[in-house]
């Protein structure tokens, strides 16, 4: 069975095709990055060098969008581990109906993001919108800038807690029982239980959700874009609709490729950062 | 003496059935907690269904909850005009054909390759590096990507179509595909394969005949999974799909925002249109979501 050339059959065409699709594209855009190129009639494109990549870090815009990105990133990614450990330990007990509960908690996991966004625009609108109407006050959730960005926030928040629960909560039930029987022996603490036991044995899931997270919380692009659209003015505008923006909007391709350059590389450095725990997990 | 043993007695039993309200309370809590957090995941597509089921002129009058029937008149008028335009349904049959193709796509050159990195040996480059670059393909920025590709379909005038979807959604799905059906058939015991080279059979027919039978639960899990990520895709399709190849999501994204602000009715039935399919295959595909999801590194 290992000689047999098939296997190349079997494995080549999958690699090609990436190969084919990202590498190309990658490079091509690296290419792009040295230019200052300009759609007309004729695409005209001239060297400018490192020019784009020092725009990147001196433009105000950029600036902006990236501090929206992390603290988007920060806050909701932690509340999402938060809020998923401590569902995840809720429903590993015994509750009536639990098979149910648990298959509604995760309808938002698959609900398309741009949606949900437009969705939550009829749960936010200032005049009529649900929270609005059942508060004695009425929070201006897409006019202001701060409070359009809790807004968001807690869309990603809604939408990616119950991946981190699902997770959590499989993870919990792989865990042997025997391990609770004698630990509840030593102490009737519940915390203490959840402190040293749980908690450390839940560690290696922990840091993947969190890998997986912070990897797809770096491109927040969908649910953004369908409640706010970056708005008001460019208080929700993330790192990813900028380079968009960039790109699709001023059709300044080269600028934009710079963009997401830099973008490709802070995701590296996450990467790298969680690579051995990583690799641990999978193997 | 007798009555410092009673009192001793009833100081025991006391004590017990406080332990056990405190329980039963604790309990309740538990609940109560558990159905409030279901409340909250769920509330929304409920209140989407609720508006999207009212007339334009209650959305406003109705409040609070909005329970159909006994707050208003429940009807689908919206459903039917939104499912009468034309545009909606050529935006739905592209995002089903796209889907659709994707995955057919993405499993054909998915499985013999995940098979291929699960049962054979690699020398060149180590099926262990293999299977972290298609992992590594998961976490690449679509916006790095998306101009890129942009300009390359510009170059092979493929803008604005099917294909040029379908070859993007292939790309970013096949690589999940790879890595979670390689573990599955890692999972599947290797002597009923062993037999079957044993009696004889090649190499190709012990995938298809015996291990792809074995696999198939996962097979279509997996797919389930990629039509519904390949429906929620939206940079590319915003990108590439404009007018002949919109799909769903980019077309109700343009239409939220009209001169007279935002119109409950319509926003509603079009994201519920967008979210209940894939929703729908999640949930057939819920056993291997978890799996799924993590890459394969935590089962359900």
């Amino acid at each position: 069975m290992q000689k047999s050339p098939i296997k190349y059959v079997f494995l080549l065409p999958a690699v090609l095709w990436v190969l084919a699709f990202t590498i190309f594209p990658l490079i091509y855009s690296l290419r792009i990055s040295f230019y200052n190129i300009r759609l007309g009639r004729n695409v005209s494109a001239i060297w400018v060098g490192l020019h784009n990549f020092a725009r990147v870090f001196t433009d105000s815009r950029v600036q902006e969008s990236v501090v929206v990105t992390l603290v988007l990133l920060v806050t909701t990614v932690t509340a999402q581990l938060v809020l998923g450990i401590a569902l995840a330990v809720l429903f590993n007990r015994h509750l009536p109906g639990r098979s149910l509960l648990r298959t509604l908690m995760t309808t938002p996991l698959f609900a398309t993001p741009v949606a949900v966004g437009l969705l939550f625009l009829t749960i936010y609108y200032e005049e009529g919108g649900f929270i609005n109407s059942i508060l004695p006050w009425k929070i201006p959730w897409i006019s202001h800038p701060q409070w359009a960005l809790v807004g968001v926030g807690l869309v990603e928040i809604w939408q990616w807690t119950p991946f981190c629960f699902l997770v959590f909560l499989a993870a919990l039930q792989s865990l042997p029982d025997e391990l609770y029987e004698a630990a509840r022996l030593d102490t009737s603490s519940g915390w203490r239980v959840f402190r040293s036991l749980t908690l450390p044995m839940l560690q290696p899931v922990v840091i993947l959700v969190l890998l997986l997270r912070l990897t797809e919380g770096l491109k927040v692009f969908d649910i953004p874009w369908g409640l706010t659209g970056g708005g008001p003015g460019t208080a929700t505008q993330t790192y990813s609709m900028f380079t968009y923006r960039a790109g699709f909007r001023h059709f300044d391709f080269g600028y934009s490729s710079a963009l997401g350059y830099v973008m490709l590389i802070a995701e590296m450095i996450v990467i790298t950062f969680f690579f051995k725990r990583m690799r641990q997990v999978y193997e | 003496m007798t009555t410092g043993r009673n009192a001793t007695l009833t100081a025991v039993g006391t004590s017990a059935v406080t332990r056990r309200v405190v329980r039963q309370w604790r309990q309740v809590g538990i609940v109560l907690l558990a159905f409030l957090a279901t409340a909250v995941a769920g509330f929304p597509v409920y209140w989407a269904l609720s508006m999207s089921l009212r007339r334009p002129a209650d959305t406003f009058t109705v409040t609070g909850l909005g329970v159909p029937f006994l707050q208003y008149r429940p009807t689908l008028e919206n459903w039917r005009t939104e499912l009468s335009v034309a545009e909606t349904y050529h935006a739905l049959l592209n995002s089903t054909g796209i889907a659709v193709a994707t995955t057919v796509l993405a499993l054909l050159l998915g499985v013999p390759a995940a098979y291929a990195l699960a049962r054979f040996r690699f020398h060149l480059i180590k099926n262990k590096d293999i299977v972290t670059w298609f992992l590594s393909q998961r976490v690449l920025p679509p916006v790095v990507t998306v101009l890129p590709f942009y300009l390359i379909m510009r170059t092979l005038h493929l803008l604005d179509t099917q294909a040029a979807l379908i070859i993007a959604n292939t790309t970013f799905n096949l690589p999940f595909a790879v890595v979670i059906l390689r573990q599955t058939f890692l999972d599947l015991p290797l002597e009923l394969e062993e037999a079957a080279l044993v009696d004889g059979a090649t190499p190709f027919s012990t995938f298809w005949h015996v291990a792809r039978p074995l696999a198939q639960p996962a097979i279509m899990a997996a797919g389930l999974i990629i039509l519904a990520f390949t429906w929620n895709e939206f940079l590319f399709a915003l990108t590439i799909g404009r007018l002949d190849a919109i799909t769903l999501p980019v077309r109700i994204a343009g239409t939220a925002y009209s001169v007279r602000g935002v119109q409950f009715w319509y926003v509603s039935t079009q994201a519920l249109l967008a979210i209940i399919p894939p929703t729908v295959l999640a949930l057939l595909a819920q056993r291997y979501v978890v799996r799924g999801l993590t890459l394969g590194a935590v089962k359900g």
